[in-house]
C-alpha cells in the first residue's frame, strides 16, 4: 500500500493528475481501526473540468509506468487503484480541503473525517452507514465542521435519519 | 449483562481503541495483510456452479 501511495503522489507530482484525496475505506483507516478493503479509492480533482471528463491520461501515464488497467481499476503495486474524478461538489470540496500526511519518506494526501463522513452519509449503502457509527464511536470528527458540510451539501435531513436510525439508544 | 459478556466488550474495544491509535503507516500494513487473508479465505472457497 505505501508503494501504491508513492505513485499516486508520482503521478501528481509529474502533473498526470491534479489535486487528489485518498478516500473510502483506506482513507477511514487514516482515523479508525482499519477494516478490510479490496481497492484504492482516489479522488481526483480536475481544475479546469474539460467538456467530457476523460480519465485515459491516467490510464496511459500508468501504463508507460507498467501499470494496467484491470475493470474499472488500475493495478498499482498489487492494489487495484480507482482513480474517480471530483466533480461533484461535496467530493471537489473534500478533495480541496484534503490534508497532507508525511511519514516515513511518503506523503499522501486524505480526505479529512469530516469530509470522510459526508460522502458516507451521501453514498448511503450499509458498509457507509457502518463507516459512519465507527467514526461516531470513535469520537474524533469536528461535529461543529461536520454540521457546516452536510448543512452546505443538503444532508441535514439524511444526518437527522441516520441518527435515528443508527445512533439511538 | 452478564460478567463474561461484559469483558468480551470491553476487551474488543480496547483492541479497536489499540488499533485506532497506531501510527498511519502501520495502519496501511495491516490493511495490506487483511486484504491478502481475504483474497486467500476466496481462493479457499469452492468455486459455485451456475446453473
Amino acid at each position: 500500500m505505501k508503494e501504491t501511495l508513492a505513485i499516486v503522489e508520482q503521478l501528481n507530482a509529474t502533473g498526470v493528475i491534479g489535486s487528489y484525496a485518498v478516500g473510502g475505506a483506506v482513507g477511514a483507516a487514516f482515523y479508525l481501526e482499519p477494516v478490510a478493503t479490496l481497492d484504492v479509492d482516489i479522488f481526483v480533482l480536475f481544475e479546469a473540468a474539460p467538456l467530457i471528463l476523460t480519465l485515459t491520461p491516467i490510464y496511459e501515464a500508468c501504463a508507460k509506468l507498467g501499470y494496467l488497467a484491470e475493470g474499472d481499476a488500475i493495478q498499482i503495486e498489487g492494489w487495484p487503484v480507482q482513480f474517480l474524478p471530483a466533480s461533484q461538489p461535496l467530493l471537489a470540496e473534500a478533495v480541496r480541503e484534503a490534508v497532507t500526511r508525511e511519514a516515513d519518506g511518503l506523503t499522501t494526501r486524505v480526505m479529512t473525517a469530516e469530509h470522510l463522513m459526508a460522502i458516507a452519509l451521501q453514498t448511503g449503502r450499509a458498509k457507509d452507514h457502518a463507516r459512519l457509527v465507527m467514526f461516531v464511536e470513535a469520537g474524533i470528527a469536528d461535529m461543529d465542521r461536520l454540521r457546516d458540510i452536510l448543512a452546505r451539501h443538503s444532508l441535514l435531513d439524511a444526518w437527522a435519519k441516520f441518527e435515528n436510525r443508527f445512533l439511538q439508544p | 449483562m452478564n460478567p463474561d459478556l461484559q469483558h468480551i466488550i470491553q476487551s474488543k474495544e480496547a483492541e479497536r481503541r489499540r488499533l485506532r491509535a497506531l501510527p498511519w503507516l502501520e495502519k496501511l500494513e495491516i490493511l495490506n495483510r487483511l486484504r491478502e487473508r481475504h483474497l486467500s479465505l476466496q481462493r479457499m472457497q469452492p468455486r459455485r456452479v451456475s446453473r
